[in-house]
């Protein structure tokens, strides 16, 4: 007899309680700091956009090489060239957040539609998916990301479209497994049986219902993949190019004069970096643990 | 000849200037002690340690060590024997004979005898030099040789197509063994000698290590006797901040070209010694005259005013290095001293655009013809370019000053050498020139030169720089090329093609109980085998 054990997956089941009441308060901590380094994303990103800054970021000082913080009103000190370090962090997030969300969307997109052609269908279209997924996993990211670079231009667009597609396998496989899980409940067997169209299903009872959680975990991810793959590039000279800051390009310029003392220029760009890819972290961690009721299991 | 290459990138052009280990008249009963060992940090990894097909500085300065030539130069920068000790010269001045030293041998194998050093290895050096396989940057230095014959085994008589100038100079060329090479045509990359090269100098090869680290041993038969320290190893360094701190923590002896940034740090410490080294060489960002805006002289002298070369000296180099006018390495005997550097004058830009016919547009950017001037700067990435990315960083600075927009391309060094010198994609560019000491420019500035691959990559064309040149060539007279030179950098000065930046001061930096150093300033390790270590400092 097949029982009915889907509760533990459907949104709708705990209907009436709001989820974050049922959290456990270590989960609370990290949503909560999440989505702090969240909103101060956003706010960093209007300041910038809007150009509200302490400091023009471009502005070279070159009587005021490197000052240690609160030098005349830097607050973070200067750069190797004078530049103010607070104002460049505060634009460096421009380098992140729509390029990002390219990768993120890419990823998503693409990564869900895989997924349900192999998970709902199945068959041929499986294989197919599986085969595409390896051959995108062997290739090794950065090494993949350095070829285009070489190919074309050191452009952050391009560069994040291929972290994008790189992680179209990860997501493709969450989906896939989770159809494939799903696909054996009564629930979509009754949709089925009720005449319902498969966009229907697909969209409504599957991926909205039962997905999102899983797509939101990996979008707050995926923002913090962009930025270590960034970073990571910069410390190569393959990332953001100067003058256009970039916490990357900022740790990587600022470590060449760490070994003289001057720790600040590398060290606030660095803790920027490691507070938010936290804070990312965290806030997936504390999503997927109350969303996918991980931590009750 | 020169060869283009980025400051503090190593990849520089092979110039021969005529050096050799060469002990001079330190007979090996100096009275110093052998022994020791010295650690040297480099800024990369030699592909090759042959001295013809290398072409990068790291391993030029290990052949130095492992090789000699027919003549070598001594510390006064005179010419001296070498593995020739004595030479005629034809009224004419096209034949040399050179007589060969008798007690030269080879590096021995172990395990085998030591094969004598003759006449034929030279000509075969020669030969396989001048083969059309083999791909070295020495060709054209040597094409004004027309043949060699061997006279006796210790005697090589060279004809000369023409007389030049200095022509025994540039007989300080490596000699490399006959029986060293698979094949005595010509050598390539993949010869296993490259990689284990046999040479007659004071240290030889032991291996190199997985680490890539060159290890260098004393070579006891050296014919002008044993050199004092026992072992040479170049360390190879990846990343450049860790050298400095390498040598402070005595990980290292010696660093062979400090980074300025670590200059105030090392001066201040009593156990290092600093020792600054005028290499012929300068920085500039050069302009290409096939983009019509940049073809108008007053608006490549209106870049050059518009730029304070003081301040980035002073503020990027420690204000280590002199400030340049025109095309000649300033140690070099050829360069005009009367002639000054234009000064920092943004007043005078600005009136030199307007009076090009520029106009300041709606976005600030100066345009003539409703073409603003916004230009492509495009620059290689090194391994070192944070100082390049500071200048880069303030050239743009000051010419957004003068109303001029430079997009800077960080470009990939082979992507950057295709784009300057095959596709002329760029409208300036930054590098720096290394110079031999022939002081020869008709590479750079000859407007026969413009071609793809060639040196004169911002197609410059002035009828008289080239009429001056090819003079200059001719002359056989020291003191009228001299003229002729004073001239030409007078013209190129004011025509300037390039903005020439500077010239920086090298420094050597090398722990106290290494004494009586000497440093060639191109070659470096030339005079290394009278280096010693006391006995009480050898651990």
């Amino acid at each position: 007899m097949k029982r009915y054990t889907q509760h533990t997956t459907e949104f709708s089941d705990s209907a009436g309680v709001p989820f974050w009441k049922k959290a456990a308060p270590v989960d609370r901590v990290y949503i909560g700091y999440g989505l702090f380094i969240v909103l101060l994303v956003v706010i960093s990103y209007i300041l910038g956009a809007t150009h509200f800054l302490p400091f023009d970021p471009q502005e070279i000082n070159m009587d005021l090489l490197m000052a240690p913080p609160q030098t005349e009103g830097h607050l973070l000190g200067t750069d190797f060239m004078g530049r103010d370090i607070l104002s460049r962090l505060i634009i460096g997030i421009q380098a992140y957040f729509l390029p990002g969300l390219l990768a993120i969307g890419i990823a998503l997109v693409l990564g869900t539609c895989f997924g349900v052609l192999a998970g709902y269908w199945g068959g041929g279209l499986d294989i197919a998916s599986t085969f595409l997924s390896n051959l995108l996993n062997s290739f090794p990211r950065l090494v993949l990301i350095l070829l285009m670079v070489a190919a074309f231009k050191p452009n952050i667009y391009l560069v994040m479209a291929v972290v994008g597609i790189t992680s179209i396998p990860t997501v493709a496989s969450l989906i896939k497994s989770k159809i494939q899980f799903l696909k054996q409940k009564n629930f979509i067997e009754a949709a089925t049986a009720l005449g319902l169209k498969n966009a229907a299903i697909i969209f409504k009872h599957i991926l909205w219902h039962n997905c999102r959680s899983v797509l939101i975990i990996q979008a707050t991810l995926g923002m913090a993949e962009a930025i270590l793959i960034e970073t990571s590039l910069s410390y190569l000279g393959f990332g953001v190019q100067e003058p256009t800051p970039s916490w990357g390009n900022m740790v990587q310029s600022g470590a060449n004069y760490f070994m003289q003392g001057n720790f600040w220029p590398s060290t606030a760009p660095a803790l920027t970096i490691l507070l938010t890819i936290m804070g990312f972290h965290l806030l997936g961690d504390g999503l997927n643990n109350i969303l996918e009721r991980k931590r009750d299991q | 000849m020169k060869r283009l290459a980025s400051v503090f990138l190593t990849i520089f052009f092979l110039v021969l200037v005529m050096m050799l280990p060469q002990a001079g008249a330190l007979s090996k009963e100096d009275g110093s002690p052998d022994g020791g060992a010295l650690n040297y940090g480099e800024y990369g990894r030699p592909a090759t340690l042959d001295p013809i097909t290398s072409n990068d500085m790291i391993a030029l300065r290990v052949c130095e060590l492992i090789f000699n030539g027919l003549v070598g130069i001594d510390e006064k920068q005179e010419i001296v024997d070498d593995l020739a000790q004595r030479w005629d010269i034809s009224e004419d001045g096209r034949i040399y004979t050179f007589y060969l030293r008798q007690d030269v041998t080879w590096h021995a194998l172990e395990g085998q005898d030591p094969v004598p050093f003759t006449a034929d290895d030279v000509i075969m050096t020669y030969n396989v030099m001048m083969h059309p396989q083999t791909i070295t940057p020495l060709k054209v230095r040597y094409e004004f040789i027309d043949t060699v014959t061997k006279i006796d085994d210790y005697t090589v008589r060279f004809t000369l197509k023409r007389p030049i100038l200095n022509a025994l100079a540039r007989f300080s060329f490596k000699i490399i063994p006959k029986h060293g090479l698979q094949n005595s045509e010509f050598i390539t990359r993949e010869d296993p000698f490259v990689q284990h090269p046999i040479g007659t100098g004071p240290y030889m090869l032991k291996n190199i290590t997985a680490e890539r680290e060159v290890i260098l041993v004393a070579n006891e038969n050296y014919f002008k006797g044993r050199p004092h320290v026992d072992k040479f190893i170049a360390r190879p360094f990846a990343d450049q901040n860790i050298m400095g701190q390498a040598l402070m923590f005595n990980a290292i002896d010696m660093i062979v070209l400090v980074n300025h940034r670590d200059i105030p740090q090392l001066q201040g410490d009593k156990r290092f010694v600093l020792q600054p080294y005028n290499a012929l060489s300068y920085s500039f960002f050069g302009f290409n005259m096939r983009n019509p805006l940049l073809a108008d002289k007053r608006v490549r002298k209106a870049f050059t005013y518009a730029v304070n070369r003081k301040e980035m000296l002073d503020s990027f180099f420690q204000g280590q290095g002199t400030i340049i006018s025109g095309p000649f390495a300033p140690g070099s005997w050829a360069y005009n001293l009367d002639v000054a550097p234009l000064p920092y004058d943004p007043g005078k830009a600005q009136q030199l655009l307007t009076e090009a016919g520029f106009t300041r547009g709606d976005n600030g950017i100066m345009e003539k013809d409703g073409k603003p001037l916004s230009l492509t700067l495009k620059v290689p990435i090194a391994k070192e370019s944070e100082a390049v990315k500071r200048v880069i960083l303030a050239f743009r600075n000051y010419l957004s000053k003068i109303g001029v927009e430079i997009n800077a391309e960080f470009q990939e060094w082979l992507a950057w050498k295709e784009d300057i010198f095959l596709n002329h994609d760029f409208d300036i560019m930054f590098a720096s020139w290394v110079f031999d000491d022939s002081a020869d420019i008709s590479s750079l500035f000859h407007s026969a030169e413009a071609g793809p691959w060639k040196n004169n990559f911002g197609a410059f064309s002035n009828p008289d720089v080239d009429s001056l040149i090819v003079e200059s060539k001719l002359t056989l007279d020291h003191e009228k090329r001299r003229t002729i030179n004073r001239k030409l950098h007078d013209i190129i000065a004011d025509e300037n093609p390039y903005t020439f930046l500077w010239t920086l001061t090298n420094y050597a930096a090398y722990n106290k109980k290494l004494r009586r150093v000497a440093i060639h300033p191109y070659k470096f390790f030339t005079f290394a085998d009278g280096w010693f270590i006391p006995k009480s400092e050898q651990r």
